[in-house]
C-alpha cells in the first residue's frame, strides 16, 4: 500500500471522527436547561492501538456512577435522619418541654419597616440581642419565622420586652417596643413576636402573641 | 485560574419550592409584599422556622428542622404543604429517589396541576442530569402541557436530548420535528433535529436545519456558540459525505476567536486539500499548528501539514515538520504521564475543592474554577462533563456530611458531660430535698386552712364582731366583759351604779366601732383564706412536680444516656461509611480522570506512530531516489 495513501486514510478517518464528536457534541440546548449531553468521543486515534500503550488499570465502568449514585443516597438520607434525631435529642436534653420557652420573630408585609435588629428582654435580663443580615431579613419577609431564641424559664409569671429597630417610613431610623406578661405553664411556651404594617396610618405595628 | 465554561447555570428551584409552601395558603392580607409573594398568615411557627433557612437556600438546616418538626408533630396546619416542600427539599440535595418515592405518593389528582408539573419536571431534570434517563423520561412525561411556556419547551427540549443519549434518533427526530417552543429554544431544535438526522445518515434533510441555525443573526454568547457549533456539525458532515468544496463556505463561518476555531481551521485544511488545494489548505493548518497541542485539532494539524507539503512534494519541509511533530508529542506525552501520576497520587479531588466555599449543599452546585495544576489543562473539557460533575458533586457532599457529624461529636460529647453533672447534683441535691418534703407537712397546713374558714363561718354566723377586731380591740373588750361580769355579780350595790353606767356606754362604743368594720374585716379575712388556699395548692403542686422529678430524674438520665449512646454509635458508623464510600467516589472520579488522560495519551501515542511512519517513508524515498553510485 501506498504509505502516501495510508496516512491519508487515518487522517481522514480522524477527521471523520472529529466529526462525529461535532454531532455527538451538539445535544444542546440554552444554558438555563441541562447540560449537553454526555462526553463526547474524542477525536481518537485509529483501530490499532498504538504500541507502548499502556491499558488503563483505573477504568471506570460505566455503571459505576449509577451504583455509587445510589450507595451515596442511601448514605446521605442516613445522615440527614441522623442529623433530625440529634435535633431533636438536643432540644430534649438542653430545653425540656417543662422549661422550655421559645420565641419566634415574624415579618408580615413589611413595607413601612426594614428590620435591622431586635433585642429581647425576659424579666428585665436581657436574652438576646440579633442584627439582622439583609438574607435573613428578606427570608422573614418572604413568609420565614425565625426562631431568635430558644430558653429555660420557671413556671410562673414573667414579662417580655421587645424592642425592633430599623428603617421606618421615608427610611427614617425606627425603634420601637412590645411588651408582654405571660404565665409559664407545664408545657413548652412559644411566642411570636410580630411585625406587621398598619397599612391605615402607613405605620408598622409591632405585637406579640403567646400561642397557647 | 480558569474558568470552566458555564453549561449549566444554576436552576431555580426555587420556583419549584415557593410555589409549594404557598400554592394553598390562605392569604390574609390584600396588600402584595415588595418581591410580590402573597403575605400570609403563620400557621405554624415550626412550618416558619424551617422556610426561614429555606428562603436563605440553607437547604440542610431546612430539612432537618422540617424532619424534626414532623417527628413532634409541631406541624398540624400544614402537614400537605410541608410534604411537598420535603420532596423539594431532598429534590434540593441531590436525593433524587426519596424526593421521587414523595413526589409519587403526594402528586395525585388532589394536587393542583401547577405544582404536579413543576414537580415532576424538576424531578425529571434531575433525573436526566443524573443519567436516570428512564426515570427522567417517566417524570417528563407526567407534566401536562398546561404549564409555563418556558418550561414546557425546556421539558420538550429534554425528552428530545433523552432519546438521542438513547441513541433513539427516530423518535427525537418525530419529537423535534413537532416542536411548538419559544423562539429562543427553537434554534436549539433545529440543531438538535439537524443531529439526529445526520445521525441517521439523512444529511439532506439536515442541512435546512443546521444551515438556518449556522446563519442566524445574533449577539447573544450563546446563540453564536451554537451557530458556530451548527456550521461546525453540517461542514464536518459534508466534508465526510465527500462534499468538499460545499463544506469549505460552511467552516469559514466559524468564529475564529470561538472555543470551535481549532475544529473549523482543520476542517477548512481538509476542505481545500479535499479538492487537492494543499498549497492553500498550509494556510488554515500553519495557523492551528501554532496553537496549543492540547486541543486534538491541534494535534492533527502536527500530521496534517507535513503530510501537505509531501503532497507539494516539499519533502525536506515535510520531514522537518515530522520531526517537530514527534518532539512535541514525546514532550506532551511525557506531561501527560507526569500528571497521571499526580491524579494516582489521589488529591486530584481535594485540590479542585480547595477553593469551594464549603458551607452549603445545593443540587445546582457545580464546579467553576479550576486548579492552577498541570493536570487541569487535560480535564478541562471531562471536569464539564456531566458524569464528573455529579461524581464530583456527592464527593463534595460526603465531605460536607462527614464535616456535619464531626461538629455534631462535640456537642454530643458536651450532653455526656451534662448527663454527669445533672446526675451528681441530683445525687447531692436529692437528700436536700427529701429532707424538706418531709419537714412539711402540707396535710397538716391544709386542714388549718380548713379549720380557719369553719371558723370564718362560725363568726359571720354568730355575729361575732369582737372575733374579728384588733388585738387591742379584743383585749379591751374582754376587760369590758370582765367588768360586766363583776357588775352582774353585784347587782344590788349601790356604789357600783355610776360604774355600770359607765361600763354600758363604753360598752356601747366598743361594740359600734367593732360592729362598723366588721364586714370589712370579715372580707378581709375571707381574702386571706382565699390566697392561703391559692398558695397551698401552688405547694401541692410544685410538691408534686418535686416528687416526680426525685422519682423521674434517674430514669430520665438513664433514658438520655442510653439515647446519647446509641446516637454516637450510629454517628461512629455513618462516618465509616461515609469515609468509605467518599473514597470510592474519589478512586471513580480518579479513575474517570484517569481514562481521559491515557484517552488523549493513546491519540497522540497513534499520531506519533504516523509521523515516524512518514517520515520513515521520507528518507526511504529519499534514499531510493538518490542516484545510484557507478561501478
Amino acid at each position: 500500500m501506498n504509505p502516501k495513501y495510508r496516512v491519508v486514510s487515518i487522517i481522514a478517518r480522524g477527521a471523520l471522527l472529529a466529526c462525529a464528536w461535532a454531532a455527538g457534541a451538539a445535544l444542546a440546548a440554552p444554558s438555563a436547561a441541562t447540560a449537553a449531553a454526555g462526553s463526547p468521543p474524542t477525536a481518537t486515534a485509529p483501530a490499532t492501538p498504538a504500541s507502548g500503550t499502556t491499558a488503563a488499570p483505573d477504568v471506570a465502568p460505566a455503571d459505576n456512577f449509577k451504583t455509587l449514585d445510589q450507595e451515596v443516597q442511601g448514605l446521605k438520607k442516613d445522615v440527614i435522619d441522623l442529623n433530625k434525631d440529634l435535633f431533636v435529642l438536643e432540644e430534649e436534653l438542653l430545653f425540656p418541654s417543662n422549661t422550655q420557652v421559645a420565641l419566634y420573630v415574624s415579618m408580615d408585609v413589611g413595607a413601612f419597616f426594614a428590620l435591622d435588629s431586635v433585642t429581647v428582654k425576659i424579666d428585665n435580663k436581657e436574652v438576646k440581642n440579633y442584627l439582622y443580615t439583609a438574607r435573613e431579613a428578606d427570608a422573614l419577609l418572604k413568609g420565614g419565622v425565625q426562631q431568635i431564641y430558644l430558653g429555660n424559664l420557671k413556671v410562673g409569671k414573667h414579662e417580655l420586652v421587645a424592642f425592633f429597630t430599623g428603617k421606618g417610613p421615608a427610611e427614617r431610623d425606627y425603634k420601637r417596643g412590645a411588651t408582654i406578661n405571660f404565665d409559664k405553664g407545664i408545657g413548652a411556651k412559644y411566642l411570636e413576636l410580630k411585625i406587621t404594617d398598619r397599612v391605615a396610618k402607613h405605620q408598622p405595628e409591632f405585637s406579640i402573641k403567646d400561642w397557647e | 485560574m480558569r474558568r470552566v465554561t458555564n453549561r449549566l447555570r444554576p436552576l431555580i428551584l426555587s420556583g419549584l419550592l415557593l410555589a409549594l409552601p404557598l400554592t394553598d395558603a390562605d392569604a390574609k392580607n390584600i396588600k402584595p409584599d415588595p418581591n410580590g409573594l402573597p403575605p400570609q398568615d403563620v400557621k405554624d411557627l415550626h412550618y416558619g422556622d424551617v422556610l426561614f433557612y429555606f428562603f436563605q437556600d440553607d437547604y440542610f438546616d431546612s430539612i432537618t428542622r422540617l424532619l424534626a418538626a414532623r417527628q413532634l408533630e409541631r406541624i398540624p396546619h400544614t402537614q400537605g404543604e410541608a410534604e411537598l416542600l420535603l420532596g423539594g427539599l431532598y429534590l434540593s440535595l441531590g436525593e433524587h429517589v426519596e424526593a421521587g418515592r414523595i413526589f409519587e405518593a403526594l402528586l395525585n389528582q388532589n394536587t393542583s396541576e401547577a405544582v404536579r408539573n413543576k414537580a415532576w419536571f424538576y424531578l425529571g431534570k434531575v433525573w436526566y442530569q443524573r443519567g436516570y434517563l428512564g426515570e427522567s423520561e417517566r417524570a417528563l412525561r407526567q407534566v401536562s402541557d398546561k404549564i409555563d411556556p418556558r418550561i414546557s419547551a425546556e421539558r420538550y427540549m429534554l425528552l428530545a436530548q433523552l432519546m438521542m443519549r438513547q441513541n433513539r434518533y427516530d423518535d427525537a427526530i418525530t419529537a423535534l420535528r413537532s416542536w411548538h417552543g419559544t423562539p429562543d429554544w427553537t434554534a436549539y431544535a433545529q440543531f438538535n433535529l439537524g443531529v439526529a438526522l445526520v445521525r441517521r445518515e439523512r444529511l439532506a434533510d439536515a442541512i435546512p436545519y443546521l444551515d438556518r441555525v449556522g446563519r442566524i443573526e445574533t449577539r447573544s454568547e450563546e446563540l453564536l456558540s451554537l451557530k458556530d457549533k451548527a456550521n461546525l456539525a453540517l461542514g464536518f458532515a459534508l466534508l465526510q459525505a465527500q462534499r468538499a468544496a460545499e463544506a469549505k463556505p460552511i467552516l469559514q463561518r466559524v468564529r475564529l476567536e470561538g472555543p470551535y476555531s481549532s475544529k473549523a481551521l482543520l476542517g477548512v485544511g481538509w476542505a481545500d486539500a479535499g479538492v487537492g488545494e494543499f498549497k492553500r489548505a498550509l494556510v488554515p493548518w500553519l495557523t492551528l499548528r501554532k496553537r496549543n497541542l492540547l486541543d486534538s485539532a491541534v494535534q492533527e494539524s502536527f500530521l496534517t501539514v507535513p503530510y501537505a507539503y509531501n503532497q507539494l512534494s516539499a519533502t525536506g519541509q515535510a520531514a522537518e515538520y515530522y520531526n517537530s511533530a514527534i518532539e512535541s508529542f514525546d514532550a506532551e506525552m511525557k506531561r501527560i504521564d507526569d500528571s497521571i501520576e499526580q491524579i494516582r497520587g489521589g488529591h486530584l479531588l481535594d485540590r479542585l475543592l480547595d477553593d469551594d466555599k464549603k458551607d452549603t449543599l445545593t443540587w445546582y452546585w457545580q464546579l467553576t474554577t479550576l486548579p492552577n495544576a498541570p493536570e487541569s489543562r487535560y480535564l478541562y473539557q471531562l471536569l464539564a462533563s456531566n458524569e464528573f460533575q455529579e461524581g464530583l458533586k456527592n464527593y463534595r457532599e460526603l465531605n460536607y456530611m462527614s464535616r456535619n457529624l464531626d461538629n455534631w461529636r462535640e456537642a454530643v460529647s458536651a450532653y455526656d458531660d451534662m448527663l454527669d453533672t445533672r446526675r451528681e447534683a441530683y445525687n447531692r441535691l436529692a437528700p436536700k430535698a427529701d429532707a424538706v418534703m418531709s419537714a412539711t407537712d402540707l396535710a397538716g397546713l391544709t386542714q388549718k386552712r380548713v379549720d380557719f374558714e369553719s371558723r370564718l363561718n362560725e363568726i359571720e354566723k354568730s355575729k361575732d364582731v369582737a372575733a374579728l377586731g384588733t388585738p387591742e380591740e379584743q383585749r379591751t373588750w374582754v376587760r369590758l366583759r370582765r367588768v360586766e361580769d363583776y357588775l352582774a355579780a353585784h347587782p344590788d350595790d349601790p356604789d357600783l351604779a355610776e360604774m355600770r353606767e359607765k361600763e354600758r356606754l363604753m360598752k356601747g362604743v366598743v361594740y359600734w366601732r367593732l360592729s362598723g368594720s366588721f364586714k370589712a374585716r370579715l372580707w378581709n379575712a375571707r381574702r386571706s383564706v382565699k390566697e392561703l388556699e391559692a398558695e397551698l395548692k401552688e405547694t401541692q403542686k410544685r410538691a408534686v412536680l418535686v416528687r416526680q422529678a426525685r422519682a423521674g430524674m434517674p430514669t430520665n438520665t438513664g433514658v438520655y444516656a442510653g439515647r446519647v449512646g446509641a446516637i454516637r454509635a450510629r454517628m461512629d458508623q455513618l462516618q465509616q461509611r461515609l469515609a468509605d464510600v467518599s473514597a470510592e467516589q474519589n478512586r471513580f472520579l480518579q479513575a474517570l480522570a484517569i481514562r481521559e488522560l491515557e484517552g488523549q495519551k493513546l491519540r497522540i501515542s497513534t499520531y506519533q506512530i504516523q509521523a515516524r511512519y512518514e517520515l520513515a517513508a521520507i528518507y526511504d524515498r529519499a534514499s531510493n531516489d538518490k542516484p545510484k553510485a557507478k561501478p
